[in-house]
């Protein structure tokens, strides 16, 4: 990769990071390059924000677990 | 997707899986062993949900969350937010984020969940926590039925919790049956939406199109689609419909507008109707913008629709379908109709319940009315009529000066518009009319002090364009302060200026014979020259005759510009006529008299006057058989010369004579009185009084007419009374012709006189006489006489010729006068009955007759 690609991936992170900030996502800046990768993997945003909703909310891990199928 | 994303695509998940488990504060350890089972349902989900829900547009999101952050009073992030938004999507080539929408909506997601939990743990102490309250998770196998589960919510909490159903039963059920509408459209909706909404500005649209053969917008048919859909579709393109006819309309009279002739309402029309259309564009162009943003909704099943579905759609259409609604129907019903015309057909429209429509239409008619109150104005206001297109209720005729008043304007009744009465249409119709007349007829520049005052008083409302449909107080209150105004100038200017009042009144002395004394002389000056037949007489020696007739008068005093209007004129003659028949007098009024004193108007005074002079020519003939008749010296010594026989002879003729005049004499005189007194001065003065109220030209007017139809009807001139008035002209002929019959009876007693006298002489001087005598007896007719006896027998056989003549004029007459009051009670007229009681105070004729 070179240094004009990081950097503009660097500025992008950053951007959207400050987006994520002001939407209140709650989401730092590592999850955010994450996801920003997987969704450049045409994952369906609208999933992944799922997951994110889900893994997240459970404050114990037990409590995702009884709703995974048998 | 090739084995390399694969393996990155796990190692994602698992950084993800393990980042967002890390945030938990008792998830520190990776090996924790839930990370398998986090991570197995993490990609769980992700493979559930290939595609997303909306269509991939990452300005619309970005719009959407700008909105969102600024109706929730954070303004100053929502600036920021699209200021960042701008940088972000400016960003391209390597290293950038290539997904740039995916990146934002998922953002947004986040937001919005992280939102709604929030909110779910601040209300956690009213809400029941599943995931502590211990029950039936830590031992999977007991809550394995989510029936049961839900049960035992319900049971417990008496709350149901959706979202925490365990099994996800209802959004299993929700994704079948999105999966179930999947199948059964083979378009979306917000596709579907996007068509409506290009159908209703008129433009085909993908699926949607213009149908001819049903006359309206349908779905196509190789679409497939739900029967309720397409229902759907096919009602809310009833607004594209509308639209294309109010649109049509419109357009097609902007075209046809320098061309033919639209008129100024027809364009005041389309103009409002513009303005509607651009209500609705605007109402389009929102809801066009909305049509992407999905719905903010509480619920976590991501798949929210966009804003709006047909059935929003179909709401937000439900006011703007009313109006359209009502612009076709308007536009249907104006097609044909034109000014005034339409106006009204609008106003009928206006008359209704609902107050949406009702506003609607007055705003409407506003518009549309505006160019009639601005005709109406300067109607009212300046007389002038800025009618290019024939649309006012006023019409106006080229017409001649003195036909201006009666026929120049009218009300064009199917131009006056319902909300405009009758009567307020009347006086608009005479105000302009005034002004106008004013204006042609009297020369006259004062009207223009008159308008601006009552502009003046009847307030602010009458500046250009000031009136408006809905004040119709306001209009008829300047109508009536202009009415009044200039319909007092004008009769201060008819009476003022022209003098209607003087002029009436010579007329009635002049015309009508008030003027006694100029009368008799006239009587006395033309009378020879009207004995000629009628083609021997010359008017201009009767003017002469009337110059000195008005000399000799009274008549001299009166105003020189009247006398100079007072003609002789001499009616269309037949053989036979003497000059009696077509001799009468005339009065020239001019403009601007002339539309009160029209031609028929001084055709009906024409009469009057034949009729009145006639009877004062009998009246006349009366009187000179009087001056013939009246007891002298003359016959009273012939009697005492005359033989006894002859005398008696003489005296009865002479008495017979006496009686008959005397009877005539009686008939004309009540006859003259009543026409005189009862006839001429009662309706002078009730016409004086009228002149003295009327507040406007057609109350003057009406007061004339009715002055001279109460003199035309109670002077027997009248359409009903023409039997009556044959016999009075039989009775007239009889007393002339019985004038002439005196005359020739006092002529030969007078002659009679002579030869006596003569033969008295002769027999002193009988030479002499004798001489004479044989000189006379030459003449053929001549009282021959050649002695006292043939004297006296000729002069008993004219006494008996007369006697026999005379009775035979006195039973006509009587028979005559029998007749006409016998006729005289049948007549209608009420005043005729006094003529009856005067001409038979004393019952003579009652009584000779008793079966009246």
């Amino acid at each position: 990769m070179d240094p004009e690609a990081a950097r503009s991936a660097r500025e992008s992170l950053d951007l959207a990071f400050h987006m994520s900030n002001i939407l209140d996502t709650g989401l730092d800046r590592h999850t955010l390059s994450v996801l920003i990768a997987l969704c450049d993997l045409d994952l369906n945003p609208e999933a992944l924000a799922a997951v994110v909703k889900e893994l997240r909310r459970e404050p114990s891990p037990s409590s995702t677990m009884p709703t995974a199928p048998p | 997707m090739d084995e390399e994303d694969q393996t990155k695509l796990i190692d994602l998940v698992k950084e993800l899986v393990n980042r967002l488990l890390a945030e938990s504060p008792q998830q520190q350890n990776p090996k924790n062993p839930n990370f398998e089972a986090s991570l197995r349902y993490a990609v769980r989900i992700l493979s559930s949900r290939l595609t997303p829900s909306i269509a991939p547009d990452a300005a619309a999101i970005a719009e959407s969350i700008k909105r969102r952050l600024a109706t929730q009073g954070r303004s100053s992030d929502a600036l920021t937010f699209s200021d960042l938004f701008t940088k972000f999507s400016a960003k391209t080539g390597t290293g950038s984020v290539n997904n740039k929408w995916a990146v934002v909506y998922l953002l947004k997601i986040i937001s919005d969940d992280r939102k709604s939990s929030k909110n779910a743990v601040n209300s956690s102490n009213l809400l029941p926590n599943f995931g502590l309250d211990g029950h039936g998770f830590s031992n999977g196998s007991n809550v394995s039925n989510g029936k049961e589960n839900k049960e035992l919510g319900w049971r417990n909490n008496g709350v149901l919790m959706v979202s925490k159903d365990p099994e996800n039963l209802r959004e299993i059920a929700f994704k079948e049956f999105v999966n179930v509408v999947k199948e059964e459209n083979e378009v979306s909706e917000e596709v579907i939406v996007r068509d409506v909404l290009y159908c209703c500005q008129g433009i085909d649209g993908r699926y949607v199109k213009f149908d001819a053969s049903v006359d309206g917008y349908v779905l196509l048919h190789s679409v497939k689609v739900p029967r309720a859909t397409r229902i759907m579709v096919r009602k809310l393109c009833e607004l594209g419909w509308l639209f294309r006819k109010v649109k049509g309309y419109v357009s097609e009279s902007m075209d046809r507008f320098p061309a033919e002739d639209v008129g100024t309402v027809g364009q005041a029309f389309c103009a409002a109707l513009q303005d509607e259309l651009l209500e609705y564009y605007k109402l389009l162009a929102v809801l066009e913008a909305q049509a992407m943003n999905p719905i903010p909704l509480v619920s976590e099943s991501a798949n929210a629709g966009n804003y709006l579905s047909l059935r929003r759609l179909s709401v937000w259409f439900a006011e703007p379908m009313v109006k359209m609604r009502l612009m076709a129907v308007l536009v249907d019903k104006c097609r044909v109709l034109r000014g005034g015309a339409m106006a009204g057909a609008i106003h009928l429209h206006a008359q209704h319940g609902d107050v949406l429509v009702h506003e609607f239409m007055t705003r409407l008619l506003k518009r549309v009315c505006s160019p009639l109150f601005e005709m109406v104005r300067s109607w009212v206001l300046e007389g002038e009529l800025e009618d290019i297109f024939a649309e006012f209720f006023v019409v106006g005729q080229p017409v001649k000066a003195e036909s201006l008043w009666r026929e120049g304007y009218r009300l064009h009744s199917g131009m006056l518009p319902s909300f405009i009465s009758q009567s307020l249409a009347q006086r608009i119709l005479r105000t302009g009319k005034s002004i106008n007349f004013l204006r042609v007829c009297c020369d006259d520049r004062g009207w223009a002090d008159a308008a601006t005052e009552s502009a003046a008083a009847a307030g602010t409302t009458t500046r250009r364009g000031g009136l408006g449909y809905g004040e119709t107080d306001a209009l008829e209150s300047l109508v009536i302060e202009a009415a009044k105004r200039i319909d007092k100038h004008l009769l201060d200017v008819i009476y003022k200026r022209y003098k209607f009042k003087e002029h009436c009144l010579a007329i009635k002395r002049y015309l009508l014979l008030g003027q006694g004394d100029f009368v008799q002389y006239l009587m006395d000056i033309v009378g020879p020259e009207l004995s000629e037949p009628a083609n021997t007489i010359s008017s201009f020696k009767l003017a002469g005759l009337l110059e000195s007739a008005i000399r000799s008068s009274n008549a001299q005093y009166d105003d020189p510009d009247i006398l100079d209007r007072l003609r002789v004129k001499l009616m269309p003659h037949g053989t036979g006529d003497r000059g009696w028949d077509v001799f009468s007098l005339d009065y020239d009024a001019r403009v601007p008299l002339d539309t009160l004193f029209t031609e028929s108007v001084m055709a009906r005074y024409l009469k009057i006057f034949n009729f009145l002079w006639k009877l004062r020519r009998v009246e006349h003939a009366l009187i000179g058989a009087w001056k013939t008749m009246k007891p002298n010296c003359i016959t009273s010594h012939l009697f005492t010369k005359l033989q006894h026989a002859v005398k008696l002879q003489l005296l009865s003729t002479l008495r017979r004579c006496q009686v008959l005049w005397d009877e005539m004499n009686h008939f004309v005189t009540n006859l003259q009185y009543y026409i005189m007194f009862e006839v001429l001065e009662v309706s002078w003065s009730n016409f004086s009084n009228e002149m003295e109220v009327a507040k406007d030209l057609d109350d003057l007017l009406a007061a004339h007419e009715k002055y001279l139809y109460s003199i035309f009807e109670k002077s027997l001139l009248g359409e009903r009374s023409q039997s009556l008035y044959k016999s009075l002209f039989l009775l007239f002929d009889l007393i002339l012709q019985f004038r002439s019959h005196a005359d020739r009876l006092y002529e030969g007693i007078f002659e009679l006189q002579s030869r006596t006298m003569e033969s008295s002489l002769s027999s002193r001087d009988k030479s002499k006489s004798r001489r004479q005598t044989k000189d006379k007896s030459s003449e053929p007719g001549s009282w021959l006489s050649d002695g006292r006896k043939a004297l006296t027998q000729r002069a008993g056989e004219f006494l008996r010729n007369m006697e026999q003549e005379l009775d035979a004029i006195a039973k006509e007459y009587k028979s005559l006068l029998e007749g006409f009051l016998a006729q005289l009670p049948v007549q209608q007229h009420v005043d005729l009955k006094f003529l009856l009681f005067r001409l038979d105070f004393t019952e003579f004729y009652s009584q000779l007759r008793p079966n009246v």
